[in-house]
């Protein structure tokens, strides 16, 4: 791991940043070495760096005064929320101002006549379905880490989870953000109402991975609480057949509320970990899960069980009672845990493909992880195409990392390959930053870049994210990229 | 004026390279007067970049030309039971055009999400990708061809609703949703708008998962649309008659005709006033209703849309955003959309903003100039 060095005029700076922050939020800054230390990066756990300051504010005003300062000074900023980002979205910076929102983390609102939550950056995800559920509601995005993430990395990261193909993502459930601006002017996009009212602002902040603004409120759609939910298990001897099974329930018009895949090596490591009852000769597996009214479960479930015997299980059942159904569950939420038992370090791969070409993606994985001499698993959000391996190595032996990295790669080129994407919920951060022009021309990416630098023209939100070369703003939108190298020495490289 | 009609994206692409003057893009021309008025701008005509280019039912996704007719997507996907879940309506009567002439990449600009978006969401949230040619004469691509894709900017949700200002579309690829066995409309009638709007409001939170939910204030009547396999769907409606108890609930006969009717504001066809559309929050609904006091208006969206008819001096751009919503002047005459703002004004940060993100797609300002003023 290679990181270039910080710009000196910045930390030369140090003392004068640190004491002017302290101004702005006098019990909120954390200068000390130890300190900081708490705050040196995020899920993807390979990565470290302290930052060269955090800063910790309570208010929207604060945040402002920030943002005016660090735009006047011209010192970057990285937002960050709970730091569980797989793809090193709040990597922090060593010559940057790590701005944690975790203490805005009030509840403003709950209007259930609108069936919506305003909430501070800082409020957890499972916070809001608690806030709520009380009068039979929830909020439905629920990413694997949503006991801890918060709202305001869930819009910069596009947040999904389970339940995503019936019920989408973050930007689906988002109705508006109020988002503070470089120079720190506020500005309110979207609200209550429906539609934009101009160009769809939101639409294009929510994702945008903390490079258009920051965000200080967040207006979030609640859904009333579906009356039943019921899981079925279906077991299935090969691959292509559970591949049929995906897509003829689709084809029947059938939207499952889930439909969660797990290969052969996924169910012998989550049999080792906490034994859910999987049988150990399958291929693979399904979990599905519908919910609705009775009615309509009822028939969605008979349905789904005709379709997958038809397509080849050997076995389909559904859960006779609760405890069963947290069964079925406990080994797909076991998945991580029983594979970081096997290998002290794991990689998440996060890409999305079309949903036809499983098989053919999973033979061809397999035959990569025997030329990386590396273990891998699969989990896989069947509904939406969304594709979780796991790849497991050891960074403390010598050339294990770099191998684990070129067969994540190696995945993620074969979903664009197939049609798919490089990154489904997990966001592209510093992970998959160099892997952009796999998917994207100079073209496409020059227009994203235009779309940054019309939101910061002095680029100092979250730099180093998303995009593998930066290039200056220039006035007319004029923008020239060019791949592969770097006009800016001074960008941290991994 | 000068017609300049394109065959392909490379053409398209040399077309603006070379250009200087403004463009006004147009495909079937059904939505020409919408927006603020482009006074003799040549046009460029893009409906040569018409056809379907692959669509996959067991992906859910279909990619087609821009100027597709919003028509033929639908008759093809209708074949395998699937539709676009944005519910398009066909606004072209409302503005003397043809039914039925819509192209996909005009109703996706235009945004002119119908009925079933209080169930399934907006244009913007069944884009995933599309190609198109900027200001710079540069062709590219946005987003991608499957559902669930956070690689990098979302710009497939800027272009929705952009009334063609920020490029040409070329290509789009949408994500589709699979067409319920039946549907059926129920009607509360001789109800007033508060008690209609609150009822509807009482649905939509329910998990009935309505697909329509609208009110019209000239037939004084609350019409809730669900949908579902035969089973499920009596079992819905049971539940409704449960949930609203009470209340006379009766079936309507032709339920899909009458959501037409209430999502494309055919209502509004024959008669000569100025129409509004006024998002508010669905608790505003009667209220703004109200406080307007406009004889002919409709509810959509369990209240969060009113489509509104005005004599040619209002401007209700100020009652919205009072009622915490935004106004747009749909349908007036050429000077009236001259004279008052048809989308809503924004506040200077936001506008400095809005001018900014233009440039970044547009910076000579070529494509459909002022438009949305």
């Amino acid at each position: 791991m290679h990181i270039a060095e910080p710009d000196k005029n910045i930390l030369a700076r140090r003392g004068d940043i640190v004491a002017r922050l302290k101004e702005i939020v006098p019990d909120g800054v954390v200068s000390d070495r130890e300190g900081l230390a708490a705050y040196d990066g995020d899920a993807l756990t390979a990565y470290r760096q302290s930052p060269m300051v955090c800063v910790l504010p309570r208010t929207k005003e604060q945040v402002s005064g920030i943002l005016k300062f660090a735009s006047e000074a011209c010192v970057p900023i990285v937002p960050r929320g709970a730091g569980t980002s797989l793809s090193g979205g709040a990597l922090p910076r060593s010559d940057g101002i790590l701005l944690g929102l975790s203490r805005m983390n009030r509840i403003v609102e709950i209007d259930y006549e609108n069936r919506c939550v305003v909430a501070e950056p800082g409020v957890t995800n499972l916070a809001i379905t608690r806030a709520v559920e009380g009068r039979g509601f929830y909020y439905a995005p629920d990413p694997s880490s949503q006991i801890a993430c918060t709202v305001g990395g869930n819009v910069a990261e596009n947040s999904g989870g389970i339940h995503c193909l019936k019920y989408g993502l973050t930007t689906h459930n988002l109705l508006g953000v109020e988002l503070a601006l470089p120079g720190g002017e506020r500005v309110k996009l979207g609200g209550k109402a429906p539609g934009a009212g101009g160009l769809d602002l939101l639409g294009v902040v929510c994702g945008s991975e903390g490079l258009l603004g920051v965000v200080v409120e967040a207006t979030l759609r609640i859904l009333p609480k579906p009356p039943i939910t019921r899981t079925l298990l279906a077991v299935f001897r090969a691959v292509p057949a559970a591949g049929q099974c995906v897509a003829d329930i689709i084809a029947a018009g059938i939207i499952p509320a889930a439909m969660e895949f797990m290969d052969r090596r996924c169910i012998a490591a989550v049999e080792d970990y906490c034994a859910p009852g999987y049988p150990k000769d399958a291929e693979c597996i399904l979990i599905i899960e519908v919910d609705g009214i009775a009615a309509e479960v009822a028939d969605a479930s008979a349905r789904i069980m005709d379709i997958a015997r038809g397509a080849g299980a050997q076995d389909v059942r559904e859960a006779i009672d609760e405890a069963e159904r947290a069964r079925f569950w406990a080994g797909r939420k076991a998945a991580f845990p029983a594979m970081g038992r096997l290998a002290p370090d794991m990689l998440c791969m996060d890409g999305t493909i079309p949903r036809r070409a499983l098989p053919q993606v999973l033979a061809r994985m397999a035959e990569m992880s025997e030329e990386h001499q590396l273990g891998f698993c699969n989990v896989f959000h069947a509904g939406d195409g969304n594709l979780h391996p796991l790849i497991i190595f050891d960074v403390m032996k010598p050339g294990e990392l770099d191998r684990a990295e070129a067969f994540g790669g190696e995945i993620l080129k074969l979903c664009v390959e197939v049609g798919g994407v490089l990154t489904g919920e997990h966001g592209v951060g510093v992970e998959k930053r160099d892997l952009m022009g796999v998917m994207f021309s100079d073209a496409d990416l020059a227009q994203q870049q235009r779309l940054k630098c019309a939101f910061d023209s002095a680029g100092l939100f979250n730099p180093g994210k998303v995009f593998p070369t930066l290039s200056a703003c220039v006035e007319g939108g004029h923008m020239h990229v060019r791949a592969g190298r770097l006009p800016f020495a001074n960008i941290p490289r991994f | 004026m000068t017609r300049i009609a394109i065959t392909s994206e490379a053409e398209l692409a040399d077309v603006i390279r070379g250009r200087d003057a403004p463009l006004e893009i147009i495909g079937a021309g059904t939505k020409r007067d919408y927006g603020k008025p482009l006074e003799n701008l040549d046009v460029l005509d893009v409906s040569a970049l018409s056809g379907i280019l692959s669509y996959e039912p067991e992906e859910l996704v279909i990619t087609a030309r821009a100027a597709t007719p919003v028509a033929e997507i639908e008759a093809a996907i209708a074949e395998k039971n699937q539709r676009l879940g944005f519910d398009p309506a066909d606004w072209g009567p409302l503005f003397g055009a043809p039914a039925s002439k819509a192209t996909i990449a005009g109703a996706l600009s235009a945004d002119t999400s119908g009925s079933a978006r209080v169930r399934f969401g907006g244009a913007r949230d069944h884009l995933l990708g599309y190609r198109a040619v900027n200001g710079l004469g540069e062709a590219y691509k946005a987003g991608g061809r499957v559902v669930k894709n956070v690689t990098g900017f979302d710009l497939p949700k800027l272009i929705c609703g952009a009334m063609g200002t920020l490029g040409v579309l070329t290509e789009v690829t949408l994500r589709l949703v699979p067409r319920a066995h039946a549907s059926a409309t129920l009607v509360v009638k001789d109800i007033q708008p508060g008690e209609g709007l609150a009822l509807l409001r009482r649905v939509w939170s329910s998990p009935l998962e309505a697909t329509g939910l609208a009110y019209v204030h000239e037939w004084a009547a609350a019409y809730i649309r669900l949908e579902g396999g035969p089973t499920p769907l009596k079992d819905k409606i049971a539940s409704l008659r449960t949930l609203l108890h009470g209340m006379e609930v009766l079936k309507v006969a032709d339920g899909e005709a009458t959501f037409r009717k209430i999502g494309s504001g055919a209502v509004f066809i024959d008669q000569s006033l100025d129409i509004w559309r006024i998002c508010v929050p669905p608790s505003e609904a009667a209220k703004t209703a109200e406080a307007i006091a406009s004889p002919r208006w409709l509810a959509d969206w369990a209240g969060g849309l009113l489509w509104v008819g005005m004599n040619e001096t209002a401007d209700l751009h100020d009652i919205a955003k009072r009622a915490g919503g935004h106004a747009t002047l749909m349908r007036a005459s050429v000077e009236t959309r001259s004279r008052i703002p048809v989308f809503p004004p924004e506040e200077e940060i936001r506008a400095a903003l809005t001018r900014s993100v233009k440039a970044a797609f547009d910076p000579k300002d070529l494509f459909n100039p002022g438009r949305m003023g």
